[in-house]
């Protein structure tokens, strides 16, 4: 899952991407409003972090923008603004939550994973496949109970299938949703990570549709 | 101070009262004036007459009686006399003088002399009196004399009659200094009005809308309340921007600290001087906030609106906890606050609520005499009666088990007092719960007082 964290205080950028990292989550970075808006407009990510207080433009307005444009990609507001009315402004402009500073990481990473699980139709945070259990809270697999061990971006491929289960997803679009935006994204690579899955989850958990790209079983 | 209209009462009385006392001693003298000169004038005559009667009968001076044949002259005290004094000490007088006589000046004067001087039956008279040097070289003092009791009595009856007219003058002065103040102070009447009309609208004066005189001041009352607008937001978006500025290397401390903990390293003490830090820092910004707060009391709400945004949050977060809001409010619920004050205050007690309750809170605002009440209610644990005032204390916090700063509650109340409404805590009969009842004044300016 491909989210973008739109905050100009870098050390904070660092903090919330490691974390969403260790999550399998990608993460692309805007510092200032401008960046922001542009690449929350372009690029397909599964949701987006947004600090209010943004250099160049102001966060609720990038957010309009996006809305107006019929962007409908979930966001998470971030900001030191703790005000009853501008909370109402954020969520009226079409936040999907709003979240103060200071905070505990561990509490946006249950927000994050909340607001991806809504997004996908998923009200467990433990996502069955059939005898492969994906716990979205830490990023950890088990087949039939026993814990598998995957890389960062095998999870993230797994993590996005798993929350489009049913649906089929080409490898341009998987390319998009896992990497960033300043990646390699060679889609050869996907076939390499679908590969790896399957040796590590069981043959028959991602099918193949021949020449569009790729599918979990929603069990 | 005395105000404008008062000035212009003791002013209009005055000038009526000094127009009223001058133009009546005017108007009096110069009647008096023109009685006197007239007497004095009918006096020389009269003398005149004598001294002719005189000159043919000097030497039988009691023939005089005859030939001044004026029948006042014949009536005793009728109040018209003359009198004739020889140079040896005769004195022959008009029948009317009887057996009295009238006092000469003590010098002799050659010419016509007019004085008063005191007649029979202590009359005031009025004398004319000249010695004079006959022909046949005998010297007469010559003395014509009336009463003026009745040129008094004229003047008396013209005073009586003059001064309700001259009241009535002064009235009419005093009433045109009223409606002249009146028509003056008309247009900063008009000003009083837009000043008020303007908190709502937001709008300029327009000095155009004013005399020449006066506005100027009202480009300058714009400018003062458009700097003071200005002081205002500039001073809230200096709290905003004091708040991103400090909070943001709070979070990134605190999210250090959270993965020092993870690693074995103790940082409890550090990370209780960070809590304190950011309660400081949240008590010291909610008090600029309530110090700014009473410069736009000016300001309208409808409370209505405010209601509908926040309740529809809370309502999603209610659900989302399997709760409920119950929400019950008049229309059009205008109140002079801010409305980002009044949604800090209502959100503070909301999220209060929901928070605490079991499952149900109540939200109702209603119209009340003189103010907006408004209840939150929940069906929660409630605070205890002796506990409630810690409560509203600013920093304290009854349940350190729940997350929060604790600075809601005294959040709501120290930008409540602002605006002169308050915060009350009790028991929901209803609900059982917590029961907070707010009272907004409609009238801000008579809640602040």
């Amino acid at each position: 899952m491909r989210i973008l964290l739109a905050e100009d205080e870098p050390h904070l950028c660092d903090q919330v991407k490691k974390l969403l990292n260790a999550e399998g989550r990608v993460v692309d970075i805007a510092n200032n409003g401008t960046d922001a808006q542009y690449l929350g407009t372009t690029e397909p990510y599964d949701m987006i972090i947004l600090d209010l207080g943004l250099p160049e433009r102001d966060g609720i307005s990038v957010l309009r923008e996006w809305r107006n444009a019929g962007i409908k990609t979930p966001v998470l507001i971030l900001t030191a603004r703790d005000g009853w009315s501008e909370r109402v402004d954020g969520l009226d402009a079409g936040a999907d939550d709003y979240m103060t500073k200071p905070f505990h990481l561990p509490e946006l990473a249950a927000r994050v994973r909340a607001i991806l699980r809504r997004q996908s139709g998923q009200l467990n945070p433990v996502i069955e496949m059939g005898n492969v259990m994906l716990d979205t809270r830490n990023g950890r697999v088990t087949v039939d109970d026993v814990p598998v061990d995957l890389t960062a971006q095998e999870i993230a491929v797994l993590t996005y299938l798993a929350h489009n289960a049913g649906r089929m997803i080409p490898r341009t679009e998987l390319s998009e949703h896992i990497y960033e935006y300043d990646g390699d994204r060679d889609s050869n690579t996907i076939a390499v990570f679908i590969n790896r899955l399957r040796k590590k989850l069981g043959p028959d958990l991602i099918t193949t549709v021949r020449g569009r790209g790729y599918m979990i079983d929603p069990g | 101070m005395l105000s404008l209209r008062q000035r212009a009462l003791v002013g209009g009385l005055a000038s009526g009262a000094l127009s009223v006392i001058v133009g009546t001693l005017a108007v009096l003298s110069y009647i008096d004036s023109r009685v006197s000169n007239r007497i004095d004038s009918a006096l020389r005559d009269r003398h005149t007459q004598l001294v002719v009667g005189l000159s043919v009968t000097t030497q039988n001076p009691e023939a005089l009686r005859d030939l001044m044949f004026d029948p006042s002259y014949s009536a005793p005290y009728s109040g018209r006399y003359w009198q004739v004094t020889s140079s040896d000490g005769q004195i022959f007088t008009s029948t009317s003088l009887f057996d009295e006589t009238i006092a000469e000046p003590p010098a002799s004067p050659q010419t016509v002399t007019l004085w008063n001087t005191p007649g029979p039956e202590d009359e005031a008279l009025r004398s004319a009196y000249q010695k004079i040097t006959y022909e046949d070289g005998t010297v007469w003092g010559v003395s014509v004399a009336e009463n003026q009791t009745l040129l008094i009595n004229e003047r008396l009856s013209a005073q009586r009659n003059l001064l309700p007219v001259f009241g009535l003058v002064g009235l009419i002065g005093v009433a045109s200094s009223l409606l002249l103040m009146s028509i003056i102070m008309g247009p900063l009447r008009k000003l009083r009005t837009d000043v008020t009309h303007r908190w709502d609208s937001d709008d300029d004066l327009k000095p155009t809308d004013y005399p020449n005189e006066v506005s100027p001041l009202v480009e300058d009352l714009n400018q003062l309340l458009r700097r003071n607008r200005d002081i205002v937001s500039g001073s809230r978006r200096h709290a905003a921007d004091l708040a991103h500025a400090l909070k943001t290397p709070t979070a990134i401390l605190r999210n250090e600290l959270q993965s020092m903990s993870e690693s074995g390293i103790e940082t409890n003490i550090a990370q209780e001087a960070l809590d304190r830090v950011d309660a400081q820092l949240g008590r010291s910004l909610a008090r600029l906030r309530a110090m700014n707060t009473a410069e736009l009391s000016h300001s309208r709400t409808d409370i209505s609106h405010s209601v509908d945004r926040l309740t529809r949050l809370f309502s999603t977060i209610a659900k989302r906890d399997n709760k409920t809001l119950e929400v019950k409010r008049d229309p059009d619920l205008w109140v002079r606050m801010d409305t980002q004050d009044v949604e800090e205050v209502l959100g503070n007690l909301l999220d209060n609520a929901v928070k605490w309750s079991r499952s149900t809170v109540r939200f109702t605002a209603m119209r009340q005499q003189g103010c907006i009440e408004i209840c939150i209610e929940d069906n929660g644990p409630g605070i205890p009666k002796e506990a409630q005032r810690e409560a509203l204390r600013s920093g304290g916090r009854l349940d350190t088990s729940v997350r929060g700063s604790g600075l809601g509650l005294a959040i709501a109340v120290d930008l409540l007092a602002a605006y002169g409404a308050h915060l009350e805590l009790g028991t929901s009969d209803s609900l059982g719960g917590l029961k907070c009842r707010v009272a907004i004044p409609t009238n801000i300016a008579t809640a602040l007082m």
